[in-house]
């Protein structure tokens, strides 16, 4: 079996959230697809309602503590994403988006990234279309076909399950095979010189 | 080793009363700060360069040169000087003129600036930062040491035999510092050049400081400097002390929530964990600071910010009464009994003019024993 790291991001608020609750489907999901294709997944979750006011305070000063640091270097050394917020006011959450903006641009260049949201009613399923894809088109991230949203009544309406199941299996495929197809990331180091100081003076 | 003070010189309305100085009492109370600083001992005097309120030094060696005519120990130098936006002719002729006058006892700290609509206002281009501070400190290096240059570049007009005056002292150009937070082509420069780099420090966890000047010292031994330990290193601190450390919590409090830069986000404690702000006693900033060492390794220059966010003046002078007289003398004492025998102090101007003698001398003294 080849190891490869997922991290999974939550921008779920309560606790327990069901945006947490569909982010740990996925996450099981995309473990048993990726063990058929002969990968263990590793599964880090970052919460990001942890990191909430360390990420206001990023923005403010500049620099993340060290919780957050470490919730960053997570997400720029995985293999791959799932990344999963509740929909507010026809978009992905305040919280979520802090996220990414703290994030260098260039962190999730070509990784795999699966997105998913929650919401109350299925009527706001096409945030992930309008919203969230266009994000990780930006960022270069290489996001899976299929997106995943939950409505209140995937949770308990009669039938849903079945219909939120089959979405949930089509993702965590289509993520898994992103995955077995790709060499482990690596991460390139921030205080390493890149161009020879010669060539710097040369202008 | 050196200490000393760098201030930023903004001007803050004193969030316990409202009341904001004004820019001529805010100027005058640097001045003021400058001389307290010789007074009680300190062995540096250094200061930002901005062009952007709340900040008032647009002009350093206006502000150094009347602080030279006021003192007569204190080492003068910026924190820092626009390597980017700055005309590095006009860099090399008025710090060569300050140091004319101030006896030598100046230096520089070369810095991009952190404030992007600056760059515009002085025709240039901040996503050229990095390329502008190698390109120009290339010229200003080589007008302090050629007497007639000629030169062409991408940023300025080209020269054709140049002469910068007046030629530093003693043919001696200012030591220069490259101050940087975590860009490794600074450190790069730095090490190139043989020069200091002084790490901000005082807004960054210690983690970034500590691989920052990694790369510095492995990259000074790598073009032949000296070895990795010897390499000229210098560090911010940041302190506010009462000889009570609960005193120095609450009286700092207010200061700290509201200050430029960090106020509003995250608390005293956390920033207090975070980075090297230290709030307390004496003994506290002893003991924090003696901690530096620890991933820098032995280093030659420790400035500490205490003038900023509104505090008065008043207030700031006691600081500098308890940083000369118990937090200082302790501090030489310490790190000079650490500091291994083939470290190096800190270059000056007399330590720099000592060394051009001998090496004067030595040549002359081959030149005999072949004659």
């Amino acid at each position: 079996m080849r190891e490869r790291n997922l991290v999974v991001v939550s921008a779920g608020l309560g606790r327990p959230s069901s945006t947490r609750l569909l982010a740990d489907r996925l996450s099981a999901a995309a473990v048993g697809a990726a063990a058929g294709l002969g990968v263990r997944l590793t599964v880090r979750v970052v919460e990001l309602r942890d990191v909430a006011h360390e990420l206001m305070n990023h923005m403010l000063t500049g620099f993340p503590p060290a919780a957050l640091e470490e919730a960053l270097d997570a997400v720029r050394s995985a293999d791959a994403l799932i990344a999963v917020t509740p929909v507010f006011n026809a978009s992905y959450s305040g919280l979520f988006k802090s996220f990414f903006d703290v994030l260098d641009g260039d962190a999730l260049v070509d990784k795999p990234v699966l997105i998913a949201a929650t919401g109350g009613t299925e009527r706001h399923s096409l945030a992930l279309e309008h919203a969230m894809r266009p994000m990780f088109a930006y960022l270069r991230a290489v996001t899976v076909p299929t997106s995943v949203f939950a409505a209140t009544q995937d949770w308990g309406g009669d039938g849903s399950e079945g219909q939120l199941r089959g979405r949930i299996d089509r993702a965590a495929g289509e993520l898994a095979r992103e995955i077995d197809r790709r060499q482990a990331a690596t991460v390139a180091d921030p205080f390493a010189l890149t161009t020879p100081f010669e060539d710097l003076l040369a202008g | 080793m050196q200490f000393g003070i760098f201030t930023v010189g903004d001007v803050t309305p004193d969030p316990t009363n409202g009341r904001a100085p004004t820019e001529q009492a805010r100027i005058k109370s640097m001045v003021a700060i400058a001389r307290k600083a010789e007074e009680v001992g300190l062995d540096v005097f250094a200061m930002g360069e901005h062009h952007n309120e709340p900040f008032v030094p647009s002009s350093p060696t206006t502000m150094l040169g009347y602080i030279a005519g006021q003192t007569e120990r204190l080492l003068l130098s910026t924190s820092t000087t626009l390597i980017t936006t700055n005309d590095p002719v006009k860099i090399a002729e008025d710090y060569a003129m300050l140091q004319h006058l101030a006896d030598g006892r100046v230096d520089l700290m070369m810095g991009r600036g952190n404030t992007g609509p600056v760059y515009p206002w002085f025709g240039k281009d901040i996503r050229a930062g990095i390329p502008l501070a190698i390109e120009n400190y290339a010229l200003l290096h080589r007008l302090w040491r050629e007497h007639t240059v000629d030169w062409t570049g991408k940023y300025r007009t080209p020269l054709q035999s140049f002469t910068s005056t007046p030629r530093p002292l003693d043919g001696i150009p200012p030591f220069v510092w490259h101050g940087s937070i975590r860009s490794p082509e600074i450190a790069e420069q730095a090490a190139f050049y043989g020069d200091g780099f002084f790490a901000n420090h005082i807004f960054w966890p210690a983690s970034h400081t500590q691989r920052m000047v990694e790369l510095y010292r492995e990259r000074y031994a790598h073009y032949g400097h000296g070895g990795a330990d010897q390499a000229i290193v210098g560090l911010g601190g940041q302190v506010f002390m009462r000889r009570n450390s609960q005193d120095a919590v609450k009286e700092f409090r207010p200061y700290f929530d509201n200050a430029p830069v960090y106020g509003h986000g995250p608390s005293l404690e956390d920033f207090s964990r975070e980075t090297p702000l230290t709030v307390g006693s004496p003994q506290q900033v002893i003991d924090r600071t003696l901690g530096f060492r620890d991933y820098v390794g032995d280093y030659q220059r420790q400035l500490f910010l205490l003038d900023h966010a509104g505090l008065p003046l008043k207030t700031v002078l006691e600081q500098l009464d308890l940083l000369g007289e118990e937090v200082v003398p302790v501090l030489r004492k310490e790190f000079a009994a650490l500091r291994p025998a083939h470290v190096p102090e800190a270059p000056t101007h007399a330590s720099l003019l000592a060394a051009a003698r001998r090496e004067e001398q030595r040549s002359e003294q081959q030149e005999g024993e072949k004659a």
